[in-house]
């Protein structure tokens, strides 16, 4: 009982974290084709200034992390304005310039904090015990924020006038301008929207788990593959993919210890690939 | 382009020949000029990383040779990576030669990448990119699940190195100039070829190259082949050369790595790799006193190159003379007026 109930939250923990980031990445790839290698080290960035304004200026949890989201945001629409944008549809710059962003936030935060692990205090203390398992409150508290945030992240995609501009410019940006869409407004608004979520993403994370400068190239990693099994072009397909990778996460160790069952899910990535080289949901590319 | 020809023709005959061998000759005097390196430089530091240099130099141009068929390898540093570990595991507890070990460990890659591409083949741009990233992972997990056999996490030791042991360093210095100038001379022989020139056709267009009776996916696979024989060798040598192997210095941020080698010089040439290199290695360890501070410049440059040369430090020539030229016209302009 202790093991499943254990097991399946790691699931749902990992799984919306996941999503939570690669929600943000998939945003600024389906409308602008931008292959942000950049994400994993804005996801980093937002656990350490997180932790810088805990700690530091010691402000509220809560608060900081609202702020945290709202900086990392404004340096999203940053990155997208002089970063991203005078590139878009070249591969080989986008790929450099992201390379450039990522070694200067991780280099900076390594000279800024050093390369000890951190760790954010828990956003609500204490465990929940009942009869049959313990839980922790982080943990639930890190799932509830996620899904809430997934969640709200759905209903404006789909219900909401910018939501759904973004979509129409994911689907053909030349007839989403055409019909008096602001494509860069909301270009700009989209990559704030994933830089926020990213931000908060490591947050959580950092909380949940630890901070490390080279925390994002995992996370890169995940997204990646999230992204790429559900299909480009696809939000709800990610939703499927991250709980797939969530089980793979989480379940895998349990059988096969230590590096065996990362290659293991990596190579279940990889076959899946191959069996739709297009991902599961999505057009080619 | 007929106009062209005539005029060439129309040249004295001793003018071709010089412009025949013009380029040779600079080469030459450069491949000269690096070789007598060693006797300036007595410091084993600097050779240290010249050595590694030539080795990233093999890594980045086979990079580029699969580039040119139309698929982004992000999977290249762990190619790499089964070249070395397959030469030291050799050497190491099959008690093989060095000298057996480098080329057996290249062709043995090859077949693995030909393995691999094969059903990787299937994929096209991005997803190829993708996919073959998400291969890199995988073997980096495998070597760190191989135990003893692969060292782990604490990483592979005591690799029999290539010349026994205190042999100056400037042997390991000619060896790999050597291995450098024989990979480099193949690629650009086999780029230009009927088969480079077919690899570009399908990197243009695949169905256009598929209707006119190339075979695609035969053509990327031998492509993919070529590419990973070459980074096998440069693994294998620097596993003899190192005796030291980490996963890490194979993984995700080692390929991207290799991909801005590539990329700073510019991909659309095959200098580039050679220029890219050898500034991106060279650089940092010029600006050693900094420190920690040392991957700002690599970022720095990467930027420069980014936002100033859309076609990388190849086309630096180009277009400080177009910006001469456009200058010297602003100047007539104004005197005119």
């Amino acid at each position: 009982m202790e093991l499943i109930v254990a097991t399946s939250t790691n699931v749902l923990i990992l799984s919306a974290m996941y999503i939570l980031v690669a929600l943000g990445f998939a945003f600024l790839f389906n409308m602008l084709g931008i292959l942000n290698l950049a994400h994993g080290a804005i996801y980093m960035i937002g656990g350490y200034i997180g932790l810088a304004f805990i700690t530091a200026l010691g402000l509220n949890q809560w608060v900081a992390l609202i702020l945290t989201a709202i900086i990392v945001g404004a340096f999203g629409i940053f990155l997208e304005k002089f970063c991203f944008r005078p590139f878009v549809g070249d591969f080989n710059r986008i790929i450099m310039i992201c390379v450039v962003i990522t070694v200067v936030l991780q280099t900076g935060v390594n000279i800024i904090a050093g390369t000890q692990v951190l760790s954010l205090p828990p956003f609500i203390a204490g465990v929940l015990r009942t009869e049959h398992f313990s839980i922790s409150y982080e943990r639930i508290a890190t799932f509830a924020i996620g899904a809430a945030l997934l969640g709200i992240i759905i209903w404006f995609v789909n219900r909401t006038r910018w939501g759904q501009q973004m979509q129409a410019i994911s689907q053909d940006i030349e007839g989403a301008s055409l019909q008096g869409i602001n494509v860069h407004r909301i270009t700009a608004l989209a990559c704030f929207m994933g830089c926020a979520l990213a931000a908060i993403a490591g947050c959580l994370v950092g909380a949940y788990l630890c901070l490390g400068p080279f925390m994002g190239d995992f996370m890169l990693l995940k997204v990646l593959m999230l992204v790429f099994l559900a299909g480009i072009g696809s939000i709800s397909g990610i939703f499927i993919a991250g709980l797939v990778l969530g089980c793979l996460d989480s379940i895998l160790p349990l059988l096969i210890s230590g590096a065996a069952s990362d290659a293991i899910a990596v190579a279940i990535v990889v076959i899946l690939l191959l069996f739709r080289p297009q991902g599961f949901f999505g057009h080619e590319a | 382009m007929s106009n062209n020809q005539i005029s060439t023709s129309t040249l004295p005959k001793s003018k071709i020949g010089r412009r025949k061998w013009a380029k040779p000759a600079v080469y030459a005097g450069l491949v000269f000029i690096i070789a007598l390196l060693p006797v300036f430089l007595s410091s084993v530091y600097i050779l240290h990383i010249l050595i590694l240099t030539f080795i990233y130099i093999i890594a980045a141009v086979s990079m580029r040779t699969i580039t040119t068929s139309g698929q982004f390898p992000l999977a290249h540093a762990a190619f790499m990576g089964i070249g070395a570990y397959l030469a030291g595991m050799a050497s190491k507890w099959l008690g093989w030669s060095p000298w057996l070990t480098i080329p057996m460990a290249a062709l043995a890659t090859a077949v693995v990448g030909v393995l691999v591409g094969y059903p990787f083949a299937r994929l096209r741009a991005l997803y190829y990119a993708m996919g073959s990233l998400f291969f890199g992972i995988g073997v980096v997990q495998i070597i760190y699940a191989g135990g003893v056999w692969t060292g782990g996490y604490s990483g592979f030791t005591a690799i029999p190195p290539l010349f026994p042991f205190g042999t100056p360093k400037v042997s390991y210095y000619y060896f790999f100039l050597g291995l450098a100038l024989v990979s480099i001379i193949a690629l650009y022989r086999f780029e230009f070829s009927r088969i480079g020139t077919n690899l570009k056709a399908i990197a243009q267009s695949h169905l256009v190259a598929s209707s006119v009776g190339i075979n695609e996916g035969w053509y990327r696979v031998l492509a993919v082949g070529v590419g990973c024989f070459f980074v096998g060798l440069a693994g294998a040598g620097y596993a003899h050369y190192n005796s030291v192997l980490s996963p890490a210095s194979f993984g995700f941020m080692a390929t991207l790595w290799l991909a801005m080698y590539v990329l700073i010089g510019g991909i659309g040439s095959f200098a580039g790799p050679i220029i890219g290199t050898a500034i991106l290695v060279l650089m940092p360890e010029f600006s050693r006193d900094l420190k920690i501070y040392s991957p700002f410049i690599s970022a720095l440059m990467l930027g420069i190159v980014v936002y100033l040369m859309p076609q990388g430090l190849v086309s630096l020539p180009r277009l400080v003379r177009s910006w001469y030229l456009e200058r010297r016209k602003e100047k007539k302009i104004a005197q005119v007026s």
